[in-house]
């Protein structure tokens, strides 16, 4: 590439005070083996470079034009190819580069949970909401390296479970089944984290909601929006043994 | 036309004849080494919440997911805990001797091995930092990263040809018997077959290589070896620069769609999301000034829209390359994004211009001689070594 083109003539140009000279005398004379390239080789092999360069290069455009088509909005030719290319660019090379992009969100989206725990005397209550977006927030808060169970597992697990559930809460599919044990195994794990259940009661059923509150506008912004957060309640789930950690196989 | 023929003979002399952008390539393959065993240290005390047989997206979970992806990971050959942690351990010793750039084309297969199956074991732990690494590890493969800044280089000056190299032999043997293995099993062939492929051909090419310095009578099959990597190399390396351009090409393109963008407050938002504010009085600091919010937001969607383009002029494109990576490493720490960034910046690091790095080299040297020297060594082989390796071209096993 271009790029490349002017910075290796830099290296070369006068203007370039830092870079070592070549030494004027490579002590020892270039034996054979150092020469290189297709200019060097005898015709068969030149015939073999040829095919090489033809594979590489009509491979390299296959390649870019496949992720290009994979990043385009749809369009004409992905309607027409759309198979093609996604057998190309799937499974390893699956891509999405839509950071903070059309818009950014604007909403805080808190994952909270509650728990029936039956304690030890067989009695059954039910807990308070935990927040678990906060949990994760607070320890996010100055830190200089948080990690992706603090920054992505939640966040990305609820992401995942709204874009395969319909707006009345049930599957799309199996990866609506899959992203539900998920969600369900995480708030487990996190109840069992806060000691939800305390000394010797259990989780039996667990119950999570999302709430959602708009960023308030800039300060120096007229616009206004509404403070109000919004709900979105799942129905209790059962927590299965599989649900626990250590207990998925 | 002759002009013309002209033209493409040099052309194709140019990218058969060398590894082109030797600097670029081993600064890539050191960002992202370094980025991933970062990332894997940090992760230690949490890696089996992430990718363990008993996190929350347990190993069950998981194998569905990829019955229907085919998505390569090694993590899925066993639900064994010790399996688990043997793969992480050699992800990290991966990761670690390829910045080191030791064995640098078996490590960069081993690399990708670890990249992939961790992340394809978990997909939704990761960010766009992660989906960076997943694509730059599967390319680092093809290119002669280690021509430069590496322990092969080193070696192949200290050497020559003259000692038999034993520990490459045996590497690649306890290699191709692992993969025999895994593939006798079935394991391998269970998903898509492109990974798997990957490691047998780079496998069998590693094996006529040696065969062919060994073996051959003639300069001609090892010229033509040569000849074909230096050819896979550029294509790698220019898949490499467009891939980074493609990344910035769609961010910006999207971002220029956003109403947010176009009022010119949609950089307000992220850092006022809980998830990525670690630090919010800096956040209020950024955007108290409209302007300021402003001109930030109608400037990232500039640079990165423009980017691709300024390719064509070398001074404008350092001056956005500096920019961007600013950017970057003030998102590191703004919105609590370190490893993400991190990977752009190795990303970016591709357009980087020749002198600079050269440069930045030799700082590198000094400051480990001095560090070397300081601790009352005495055997300080060649201080100036990465500046000097680009005049022994050759020499390049693998």
């Amino acid at each position: 590439m271009d790029a490349y083109d002017t910075d290796s003539e830099a290296r070369r140009g006068a203007d370039e005070p830092r870079a070592p000279e070549p030494p004027a005398a490579p002590a020892p004379p270039l034996p054979p083996h150092l020469r290189t390239g297709v200019a060097a080789l005898s015709l068969p092999y030149q015939i073999g470079a040829a095919l090489a360069l033809a594979i590489v290069a009509v491979t390299v455009c296959v390649h870019l034009g496949m992720t290009f088509l994979h990043v385009a909005p749809a369009n004409a030719v992905t309607k027409q190819h759309g198979r093609a290319i996604e057998d190309w660019v799937y499974p390893e090379f699956e891509q999405n580069w839509k950071l903070f992009a059309p818009n950014p969100l604007q909403q805080n989206i808190a994952v909270q949970v509650r728990a029936q725990v039956l304690a030890a005397d067989g009695t059954v209550r039910t807990s308070g909401w935990y927040d678990l977006s906060a949990e994760d927030g607070r320890v996010i808060d100055g830190n200089l390296l948080p990690s992706h169970t603090q920054q992505n597992e939640l966040r990305r697990a609820w992401d995942f479970f709204t874009a395969t559930h319909g707006t009345d809460n049930r599957p799309v599919g199996l990866r609506g089944a899959l992203s539900e044990t998920y969600l369900r195994r995480i708030v487990v794990m996190r109840l069992d984290r806060d000691d939800a259940a305390g000394p010797d009661g259990s989780v039996e059923r667990v119950q999570v909601r999302s709430v959602s509150t708009n960023v308030r506008p800039p300060g120096w912004s007229q616009e206004q929006v509404s403070d109000k957060p919004a709900y979105r309640e799942l129905p209790w789930w059962a927590v299965t043994p599989a649900d626990r950690v250590g207990g998925a196989r | 036309m002759n002009r013309f023929s002209l033209a493409v003979s040099q052309a194709i002399a140019r990218i058969t004849e060398s590894a082109l952008g030797p600097y670029q390539a081993a600064v890539v393959r050191i960002g992202f080494s370094a980025t991933w065993l970062l990332f894997l240290l940090r992760e230690l005390p949490h890696r089996n919440e992430l990718y363990g047989p008993d996190g929350p997206w347990s190993w069950d979970l998981a194998e569905q997911l990829i019955a229907g992806n085919g998505a390569f990971t090694a993590l899925m050959w066993s639900d064994g805990r010790f399996w688990f942690e043997l793969v992480y351990g050699l992800a990290v010793l991966s990761s670690a001797l390829l910045l080191l750039g030791w064995r640098t084309r078996t490590m960069s297969v081993l690399f990708m091995v670890g990249v992939l199956s961790l992340q394809n074991r978990s997909i939704f732990m990761g960010d766009g930092g992660d989906n960076v690494l997943h694509l730059m590890c599967i390319y680092l493969v093809f290119t002669r990263c280690g021509q430069v800044w590496s322990l092969d280089a080193r070696r192949a000056r200290a050497r020559g040809e003259q000692v038999p190299d034993r520990v490459g032999p045996v590497l690649w043997i306890v290699l191709g018997l692992v993969l025999i293995a895994v593939t006798g099993a079935g394991r391998l062939l269970e998903g898509d077959p492109f990974v798997p492929a990957l490691l047998w051909a780079v496998w069998l090419a590693l094996g006529v290589r040696w065969a062919v310095d060994r073996l051959a009578r003639t300069d001609q099959p090892r010229i033509f070896l040569d000849v074909v990597t230096n050819i896979v190399h550029n294509g790698a390396l220019l898949v490499i620069m467009a891939e980074a351009c493609l990344i910035y090409a769609t961010a910006g393109w999207y971002k220029i769609q956003g109403s947010r963008w176009q009022d010119g407050t949609a950089v307000y938002y992220p850092l006022h999301l809980d998830y990525f504010s670690p630090w919010p009085g800096l956040a209020d600091a950024l955007t108290s000034s409209a302007t300021m919010v402003l001109l930030i937001t109608y400037g990232t969607v500039a640079v990165q829209v423009a980017f691709p383009f300024t390719l064509f002029n070398r001074r404008v494109k350092n001056v956005l390359l500096a920019a961007m990576m600013t950017e970057h490493a003030v998102i590191a720490v703004v919105l609590g994004l370190p490893f993400f960034s991190l990977a752009m910046i190795a990303a970016d690091a591709v357009f980087l211009p020749t002198p600079f790095l050269r440069r930045l080299g030799g700082w590198a040297a000094r400051a480990r001689g001095r560090l070397t020297a300081g601790r009352g060594r005495t055997t300080l082989p060649q201080p100036r070594a990465p500046e000097s390796a680009e005049e022994t071209h050759v020499g390049f096993t693998a």
